[in-house]
């Protein structure tokens, strides 16, 4: 059991090839079926890691004991296990900066914090509409902390959370945009950023509307060669054999008529044609 | 051609079946009723510029009123159809009257994106009819 946890701990989250199920399970209150696998998960965390990262964590963070007796006043003793989840999982975020792993692993803690056994991703925004009053001091810390720290902690549900997770939603949803858009844009790469991700693909819309242009000189260029005159062609075709026809005849005349040779040129120009 | 999992079209009705009739039909029509007689730069000019615009308009009439940026364009040229529409603006600067987030926008970006890599596509290959066939 220790050993597959400190596995699944290593590797960052095997469900990376998941992902996109999991991305769009958090954001939309649907059953996941899949969510059984983050349960599994997160007692494999929990017994992985011990209470002591508790106490470091404790330490590091004084101004977070309140709110960690709070946790532990209020929540399950399983919620106690699930902190160093957040430390470790921010430690991960770091080392390997991927905010998918970070969503798998806030939901897996999540719903091991939550005193019902629900299995569903709902269980976090049904956490954090209940009312917990204590929750609200973590929540003016959350200004302070990084990014994926506001995430952890208003996952610990908070009653006045609704803006915070309207805001969770909405920037999951753009993340998710936004990666739709590295997909297609060659070039673009999510460490760059959301303004040199935007340059790239304004770069890149630009280049095909002039690719477009391009194009569209091109086949100017091949209709006015090929078919202008797509009605008479034939008539045209007729007017080009007269004047090389006639143009045969004067070489012929000027360097001498040569009886059957002469008409015998004449005849095997006038086979050729137009190509 | 994408496809994203939630829009699987029909491939008979597809986005990039209909730009190419819409657009054929187009590209038939300028070259059959404006013969250019004598290779004049105007004439030329001309007929690139209509050329343009109707790869853009079949476009937008194929995707129809389902996008923003398709009916800020429709708008546009129904709007604006005499004066001289030159490059049509990045979906950024769009005066769109709608309001676009930024999760709209990237909606709309990859959707717009996605069109115009199809219509550079069709386009490659009409102009490689062309050379092949004539």
């Amino acid at each position: 059991m220790a050993d597959f946890s400190e596995q699944s701990y290593r590797q960052p989250f095997p469900f990376l090839d998941i992902d996109p199920t999991m991305e769009s399970l958090t954001q939309f209150a649907e059953l996941n079926p899949q969510s059984f696998i983050l349960d599994n998960s997160a007692f494999n965390f929990q017994t992985f890691f011990p209470l002591s990262i508790n106490d470091s964590l404790f330490s590091n963070q004084a101004s977070q004991g309140e709110t960690m007796s709070g946790f532990i006043h209020n929540s399950n003793q399983s919620s106690v296990s699930a902190q160093p989840i957040f430390s470790a999982k921010t430690e991960v975020e770091e080392i390997s900066n991927k905010r998918k792993a970070l969503d798998i692993l806030e939901s897996s803690s999540g719903n091991s914090s939550s005193s019902s056994p629900q299995v569903s991703e709902t269980g976090i925004k049904r956490r954090n509409n209940s009312g917990r009053g204590k929750r609200a001091k973590s929540n003016e810390k959350e200004m302070e902390k990084p990014k994926e720290l506001v995430h952890v902690r208003a996952r610990r549900g908070q009653a006045t959370d609704s803006h915070s997770l309207a805001e969770r939603v909405r920037r999951g949803k753009i993340n998710e945009r936004l990666r739709c858009l590295q997909d297609i844009v060659p070039g673009c790469y999510k460490t760059m950023g959301m303004a040199l991700m935007l340059d790239e693909i304004i770069n890149y819309v630009q280049s095909l509307q002039n690719q477009v242009e391009f194009l569209s000189m091109k086949l100017t260029a091949a209709s006015t060669y090929y078919d202008f005159n797509s009605e008479s062609d034939a008539m045209e075709r007729m007017q080009r054999r007269k004047a090389e026809e006639a143009k045969e005849l004067e070489r012929l005349m000027r360097e001498g008529y040569v009886g059957i040779g002469g008409v015998a040129c004449f005849h095997s120009s006038s086979t050729y044609g137009p190509l | 051609m994408m496809n994203t999992p939630q829009q699987v079209k029909n491939p008979s009705s597809s986005l990039k079946s209909r730009f190419i009739t819409r657009f054929l039909g187009a590209l038939t029509k300028i070259t059959a009723e404006d013969p250019i007689l004598s290779s004049s730069p105007t004439r030329i000019f001309q007929r690139y510029r209509r050329i343009k615009v109707a790869s853009n308009k079949s476009m937008a009439y194929s995707v129809r009123s389902r996008r923003i940026w398709s009916r800020a364009m429709l708008s546009r040229f129904r709007s604006r159809r005499s004066a001289f529409s030159g490059r049509r603006s990045s979906v950024k600067t769009t005066n769109c009257g709608e309001a676009m987030d930024v999760c709209n926008l990237l909606d709309e970006t990859a959707h717009y994106i996605k069109c115009l890599t199809t219509q550079v596509q069709v386009m490659r290959k009409i102009v490689d009819f062309y050379h092949l066939s004539k």
